[in-house]
């Protein structure tokens, strides 16, 4: 019922990738991955998870830092949110990301919290989802069997499931070098330390006559997951892009989702701010493609 | 009345805690340790409304490191209460539970670990009653009985007739009804309940705590502990906020003493802040319906409300809540007629205190809305008709309140002239809107015969000065301020009075931390003091300058005789001659109360209540996103009449503070509950309170006044802010978007919501 003092649990604090995922096996579903802890501890500390061990892979090294070349971006699972937003290529490059970072918790939260956290907690509100998956991130795992990659989009299955194996470590997160530019906007109900009610990322690369390709928009916190926006996707694909066409998709993308009506937020407000969201998105990625 | 040139007054000198704040230094009660101390933990209920059939702790006394395990039987079962007719609560519940989080038995152990453990050991038997959650369910004549001592869930009435209100109504050209309700908030101070107890081998104990008024804790513990006041002493280390949240003793305290009692161990509770909003107090939901009388003009003719507050399971300090719904009918503007009704309901939500502001913040959000809709309904300006009904000085209201210095038409001036209300009726953006409230609050209201201030100095033999007062530092700048006009009375600088602890063994505590009453109440008292000293020193000055004790003036450290600047001495010779000659010490006390102001009739609301009435004009600009219906406030500006600014950055902090506090309550901050009355949202997660980037740009005019009972013409301030702003912001959305919202908090939610009603969609 309410918050208490850490329960006991054993501490691993492993050296190496192959030690990390020998204690995984070892204990499997009694074993927690300890990241930036801002959500982990909080649930223990709540009593919603009770893992009997905790491994902390901040012990192993390589699993943070960011990376970028003509290819793309490699962000390590372990960086914190502090680190992204300090990165003057996520702000250049990959703006979306840097967009839903600069408006995530506080800055001592940001200070902790890990972009392969923020991840695997699977919330439905997770704000780095639906950029990394408007950019078209790839999660990079390793397991027993060996190494392994996967969309971001397919990492989610349900709210705060994430549909890695327990066997798994996610290690760092690929992105394709942009060819077009995007954003992502959110809701909140005061203006900073607060979740999305909504989170709206778009994208869309521009050709030479100014219409919309590779058009990909997201949504966050208004379905049990991060969710794609596909039918309001193909209707600026192929289109150029104007206020009207952005209005058209925002208002697609409102019946798309599938949110719920909680102490944040009713259900039809959240539809209807999907809308408002997308088609800012759209005007603000357009207007930074330009 | 001429201005005096002041040394110390008046100035921003440096806060007596600021430093040690600012530094981590400062010690609270949480980061107390006493020797052996022991760990207390709280078992808190997780249903609203329920019999206690049992509560079995013998497992729970069974696990190593466990030394007691107490429980609302180990009390002597003496109810105590706010007022004598209104005790209604014991220290822990004894037959019932009447909310969700109310504490049900207490652990001390070794550690804290073994104390959350144990708690998992105590099997309490409940059988769960039905619910009481809103004014509504307790009005119903089949409506469960929440207080165990009162045959009624109507805990407290007002009802108030002043003037002749239908002949005001039948005078008016026009008449305006309307609801409005306001939700639970929590109080919102930072630092959560914590307390440290002990007892000595004599049995007195020992209590410091987090507390915002140490003299109601004081009196209400030794009541129902059954202890003589002499046996049970209270120190108070640095408080972290309390805003009306911290008056009377709670379950922590009373747990923490009764184990400290069983084990001859000190025992200390800190509580988390889940348990804080869950648990404990937060503002009365009020539900009113306001009627206004106006002539063509706009003035005011005659005032009807009716107003219930739900105020959970105890009647609290909820009395005053209802009155001063009612009594602030009468303020700030010139109503020549009122009828009111209240009634304070319990209920089986948290119990309430009150916030910052009591809830004349209620009142005025409620009449100034109100006067911004008739003002809407008569096509007349939003600053006229605030100007045209304001009081000014020399006023007494309908209610029998003498106004005295009143710079409100000032206040209402400068507040539009900063806002340029007059330029953003010319053209302004699309969402653009600006909203105006005044409002005005007590210095300090007489509610009892034993209401009074006292102030001790002792002149040390280095010629500094240290000051001991009944008042608390909760950080309004309390210590700074007395310190400030002691030194400015004994001429002396700043540095040299020092601020000694708040202990009930060496203070006459005062009534309490409330109503803006200690700057004023306590500062009268410090000056009393002071003059009481200065009296002695000019006495044993007088001999050596050869002047008569009376034309002596102190000033610069020095005293001189008057008239013959080259004559003086240190103020240190004195001081010398009565430590080093004499061998007396040096005392000044002093102490104040407004006798001359009346004992408020609560029930029928008449009486003089307070000097010092202060007064404010706020004026807020914002934007309100037409599609999302959010509000971003651009600008809060007030000009605001406390009489003298004794600290000039203080008081334009108490103002912003105010303001800011209440933007949560206007829009952002609810306590929501389940149907069995269950809080949802107690973690600052889910509660929102405004963060810095949600409140405006502030700007503060002061509009010196000098009030003539207060210290150096002062008042109080730090509540008025707070009882302007939230119809500020009401009517400023209102003036944005032509919405009306009367059911707080305004959220993004109503306001889409009665844009597309209004567009007929």
């Amino acid at each position: 019922m309410f918050i208490r003092r850490l329960p006991k649990f054993e501490y691993h604090a492993p050296a190496s990738l192959p030690e990390a995922l020998d204690l995984l096996a070892l204990y499997g579903a009694d074993a927690k991955l300890l990241a930036g802890g801002t959500d982990l501890l909080l649930a223990m500390k709540k009593r919603t998870k009770t893992p009997a061990h905790v491994i902390n892979l901040k012990s192993i090294p390589g699993l943070s830092g960011i990376s970028g070349d003509a290819k793309g971006l490699k962000i390590g699972a372990l960086t914190t949110m502090a680190d992204i937003m300090r990165s003057a290529l996520v702000k250049e490059t990959y703006t979306p990301l840097w967009d839903a970072v600069s408006v995530m918790g506080s800055p001592q939260v940001r200070t902790l919290a890990t972009l392969g956290g923020n991840l695997v907690s699977a919330v439905p509100s997770a704000d780095t989802a639906p950029p990394l998956i408007v950019l078209s991130a790839q999660a990079h795992l390793t397991g027993p069997s060996g190494e392994r990659t996967c969309p971001v989009e397919a990492l989610f299955s349900a709210p705060s499931t994430c549909s890695l194996a327990p066997t798994d470590i996610l290690t760092h997160i690929t992105i394709p070098f942009p060819q077009g530019k995007g954003a992502y906007l959110k809701l909140m109900r005061r203006a900073a330390l607060d979740l999305a009610l909504v989170g709206v990322a778009a994208y869309f690369c521009l050709d030479a006559n100014k219409v919309c390709t590779h058009a990909k928009i997201a949504l966050g916190a208004v379905a049990p997951t991060p969710i794609r926006a596909t039918a309001s996707e193909a209707i600026i694909e192929g289109k150029v892009l104007n206020a009207a066409l952005a209005a058209e998709a925002g208002s697609a993308s409102g019946k798309e989702c599938f949110p719920i009506t909680d102490l944040r937020s009713s259900l039809e407000y959240r539809c209807s701010m999907v809308e408002v969201l997308t088609e800012r998105a759209l005007l603000e990625a357009l207007k930074r493609s330009n | 009345m001429q201005k005096e040139e002041y040394q110390v007054v008046g100035k921003p000198v440096e806060r007596t805690d600021g430093r040690v704040k600012a530094t981590g230094k400062a010690r609270y009660a949480g980061d107390l340790i006493a020797p052996g101390m022991l760990y207390g933990k709280i078992l808190r209920s997780p249903v609203a409304h329920a019999k206690i059939l049992n509560i079995d702790t013998s497992e729970a006394k069974k696990l190593p490191g466990v030394i007691a395990v107490i429980t609302g039987k180990d009390f002597p079962g003496i109810p105590f209460g706010t007022r004598p007719d209104t005790r209604d609560q014991t220290p822990m519940p004894i037959t019932k539970v009447h909310h969700f989080g109310e504490g049900v038995a207490a652990v001390a152990a070794l550690d804290e670990d073994t104390a959350e453990e144990a708690l998992d050991l105590i099997r309490v038997e409940y059988e769960e009653l039905p619910v009481v959650l809103t004014a509504e369910d307790a009005l119903r004549p089949d409506a469960p009985l929440v207080n165990e001592f009162c045959s009624s869930n109507i805990a407290y009435t007002s009802d108030f007739r002043f003037g002749d209100p239908e002949a005001g109504f039948k005078e008016a050209d026009y008449i305006r009804e309307e609801k409005f309700s306001s939700q639970r908030v929590a109080v919102g101070f930072i630092e959560p309940h914590a307390c440290l107890a002990e007892v000595d081998a004599t049995g007195r104990v020992l209590l410091q705590g987090s507390k915002q008024s140490p003299y109601p804790t004081w009196r209400h513990m030794c009541r129902a502990l059954d202890l003589p006041l002499s046996k049970m002493r209270l120190v108070t280390p640095f408080v972290g906020g309390a805003f009306s949240g911290k008056h009377d003793p709670f379950d922590v305290d009373f747990a923490a003493v009764k184990l400290a009692q069983i084990t001859n161990r000190p025992v200390k509770i800190v509580l988390n802040y889940d348990e804080v909003l869950a648990g404990y107090r937060q503002r009365n939901a009020m539900n009113a319906v306001l009627k206004m009388g106006v002539k063509k003009n706009g003035r005011i003719t005659a005032l009807k409300a009716e107003c219930i507050l739900e105020g959970g399971p105890i009647a609290g300090i909820g009395p005053f809540n209802i009155y001063f719904f009612g009594a602030w009918l009468n303020l700030p503007y010139k109503v020549p007629a009122v009828e009111y009704h209240g009634k304070l309901v319990y209920s089986n939500r948290a119990p309430c205190g009150t916030v910052r502001g009591q809830e004349i913040v209620l009142a005025q959000y409620s009449v100034d809305s109100l006067l911004g809709i008739v003002a809407e309904d008569l096509g007349i300006d939003q600053v006229e008709i605030r100007a045209l009904n304001a009081i000014t000085s020399n006023y007494t209201t309908a209610n029998g309140v003498v106004v005295d210095a009143c710079g409100l038409s000032e206040c209402i001036e400068k507040s539009a002239a900063t806002i340029a209300w007059k330029e953003s009726r010319k053209s302004r953006p699309k969402g653009r809107g600006i909203g105006f409230s005044c409002a005005s609050h007590p210095s300090g209201v007489r509610l009892g015969g034993h209401f009074g201030s006292s102030v001790l100095l002792k002149l040390q033999e280095d010629g500094k000065v240290m000051l001991t007062h009944g008042g608390t530092e909760i950080g309004q700048g309390a210590n700074t301020v007395f310190c400030q006009m002691a030194a400015e009375i004994l001429g002396i600088p700043f540095e040299d009075v020092i601020q000694g602890p708040s202990d009930s063994d060496t203070a006459i505590l005062d009534s309490g931390m409330f109503s803006d009453r200690c700057t004023y109440w306590d500062g009268n008292a410090t000056i009393a003091a002071a003059n009481d000293l200065k009296r002695q020193l000019a006495e044993l000055a007088a001999k050596k300058l050869q002047a008569k004790p009376e034309d002596l003036e102190f000033k610069n450290s020095r005293v001189y005789a008057k008239d013959k600047p080259e004559k003086s001495i240190s103020i240190l010779d004195p001081v010398r001659t009565a430590y080093y000659d004499n061998g007396t010490p040096l005392y000044g006390k002093g102490y104040w109360a407004a006798t001359d102001i009346d004992l408020v009739n609560w029930k029928t609301g008449s009486g003089n209540l307070a000097h010092g009435i202060d007064f404010i004009a706020t004026a807020v600009e914002m934007d309100v996103d037409l599609k999302t219906g959010q509000a971003s406030l651009r600008k809060g500006v007030s000009g605001d009449d406390a009489g003298q600014p004794i600290h000039p950055v203080m008081l334009e902090g108490q103002v912003n503070g105010g303001s800011a506090h209440m933007t949560g309550h206007a829009l952002l901050e609810e306590c929501l509950y389940d149907e069995r009355g269950r809080m949802l949202n107690y973690s600052w997660r889910d509660y929102k309170q405004p963060t810095a980037l949600d409140t405006p740009e502030y700007v503060v005019d002061h509009i010196h006044t000098h009030d003539p009972y207060g210290p150096f013409g002062a008042k109080g301030a730090g509540e008025a802010s707070s009882c302007s702003t939230i119809a500020a912001i009401a009517n400023g959305i209102y003036d944005a978007v032509g919405v009306r919202i009367t059911d707080l908090p305004i959220t993004p939610e109503k306001i889409i919501r009665e844009m597309k009603k209004k567009e007929g969609k």
